[in-house]
């Protein structure tokens, strides 16, 4: 059963076992692209990640090791995030996670300016490490909360981070899959474009292309993404929720359900 | 400055200081960038004794800002012997040599947390960031939390913070 994807969580309820919030639902998909034995690491304001890493790592990836930043007990490092840039840069990191104010077809992220550069729209948080991850973690899951036209664009303004590089930059990764509250985006590598790979339950591709800024390749056949499992539902309200509690209080109060 | 990433970003566009060449080595495109060097760091740790040794924060990355820039003043939860630094649990170490001036002030991340010391104080940031939507609504905040208490002790008392007996 799949909560509203235009509503944020809704209220954490007592344990209702048909009721899955936007947030379970895209942690869940977000497993689903964890693969066992991988160095997963989790940047900045990144709860879903957070949830999602811990959840594939509790359940069908035990040997991934979960490095998520602000955190005590996920942090094996002991100098900063120096020591944390230079692991991905000897080619150690597997999975990232990134994201973006505008995100286009192409895999473009956009995190400083909307609009012209000099007099912007809106004004994003900045670039910090991703225009170095995207290309140096060998897989990339960009993720968004929210899907709409003005995120998802044919091109983005600024191309902070870009999907993909010529042969003459040294780039061992880049994205794989793009999860929103709608659908899963994979990343088409000879096309070097988005595509859709399925659509979350109750979205209709009229739905989608409603709410997406570039053409998409989307029918009635086009697959639907599993829903989490009751196992996963569990695992996320019993043991993952404590645990990002204490990396992210604010949110685990609210995202995740008491079981 | 050599850095990974970034060729073929718009950061080329934006920063004309950030030049690409050639890597020598391998053939391929790499960014160089100049390098940050602060005139002055703020630096806040958990400890620090009187040659300047500041007990840091391993994630707050003051071991990298700290020898980089040409001044450093380290606020300190509190200030101890020499003895007593070495022997405490936790902290990295950035050494007195890159250090100009310490100065004790408990309760000096406010309202974010130190470890051991005091967590977020998650009631007083919602406050800033509601205050912080626009100039009319800061003024107060200003007003409140900044100009009117007369010293730190002052600012401790308005957000509730005890500073340690």
């Amino acid at each position: 059963m799949m909560a509203d994807p235009d509503a944020r969580s809704r209220p954490a309820g007592a344990g209702d076992a048909g009721y899955t919030t936007t947030e379970e639902f895209m942690a869940a998909a977000i497993a689903r692209e964890v693969r066992d034995g991988e160095q997963a690491a989790v940047g900045t304001i990144s709860p879903i990640p957070a949830a999602g890493v811990l959840l594939a790592y509790w359940s069908h990836a035990p040997r991934v090791r979960p490095i998520i930043i602000n955190s005590d007990e996920w942090w094996p490092f002991r100098l900063g995030s120096k020591e944390f840039y230079e692991f991905a840069q000897k080619g150690r990191l597997d999975l990232f996670f990134l994201s973006g104010g505008q995100i286009d077809r192409w895999g473009n992220l956009n995190t400083i300016t909307v609009g012209d550069h000099e007099r912007p729209k809106l004004r994003l948080p900045g670039g910090a490490g991703s225009a170095m991850l995207y290309y140096w973690a060998k897989r990339v899951v960009v993720f968004r909360m929210e899907h709409s036209p003005k995120i998802f664009v044919e091109r983005v303004d600024c191309v902070t981070s870009p999907g993909t590089s010529p042969p003459s930059v040294t780039r061992p990764g880049g994205p794989q899959v793009v999860i929103t509250p709608l659908c899963v985006f994979g990343f088409h590598e000879e096309e070097r474009a988005l595509r859709v790979e399925s659509l979350h339950p109750g979205v209709s591709p009229e739905d989608l292309r409603a709410r997406t800024g570039f053409p998409l390749a989307v029918s009635a056949s086009t697959p639907v993404t599993p829903a989490p499992t009751p196992e996963q539902l569990e695992l996320l309200r019993t043991r993952v929720r404590p645990a990002l509690a204490r990396i992210y209080p604010v949110f685990a109060r609210s995202a995740f359900p008491v079981a | 400055m050599p850095v990974r990433g970034h060729v073929g970003s718009d950061y080329e566009r934006l920063r004309p200081e950030f030049r690409v060449i050639q890597d020598p080595y391998s053939g391929t495109d790499v960014m160089i960038v100049p390098p940050i060097t602060p005139d002055v760091s703020l630096i806040h740790g958990l400890a620090a004794d009187e040659d300047g040794n500041v007990l840091t924060e391993e994630k707050e990355d003051d071991f990298v800002l700290a020898p980089a820039s040409r001044a450093v003043i380290a606020s300190a939860e509190r200030i101890v012997s020499h003895d007593e630094l070495r022997r405490l649990p936790y902290g990295l170490l950035v050494p007195g040599i890159h250090v100009t001036a310490v100065v004790h002030v408990p309760g000096g991340a406010h309202p974010t947390p130190v470890r051991d010391c005091y967590r977020l104080d998650e009631p007083h940031l919602l406050e800033y960031i509601e205050a912080a939507r626009s100039d009319a609504a800061f003024k107060p905040y200003l007003d409140r939390y900044v100009l009117e208490p007369p010293d730190h002790a002052g600012y401790l008392e308005r957000v509730g913070l005890r500073p340690p007996a």
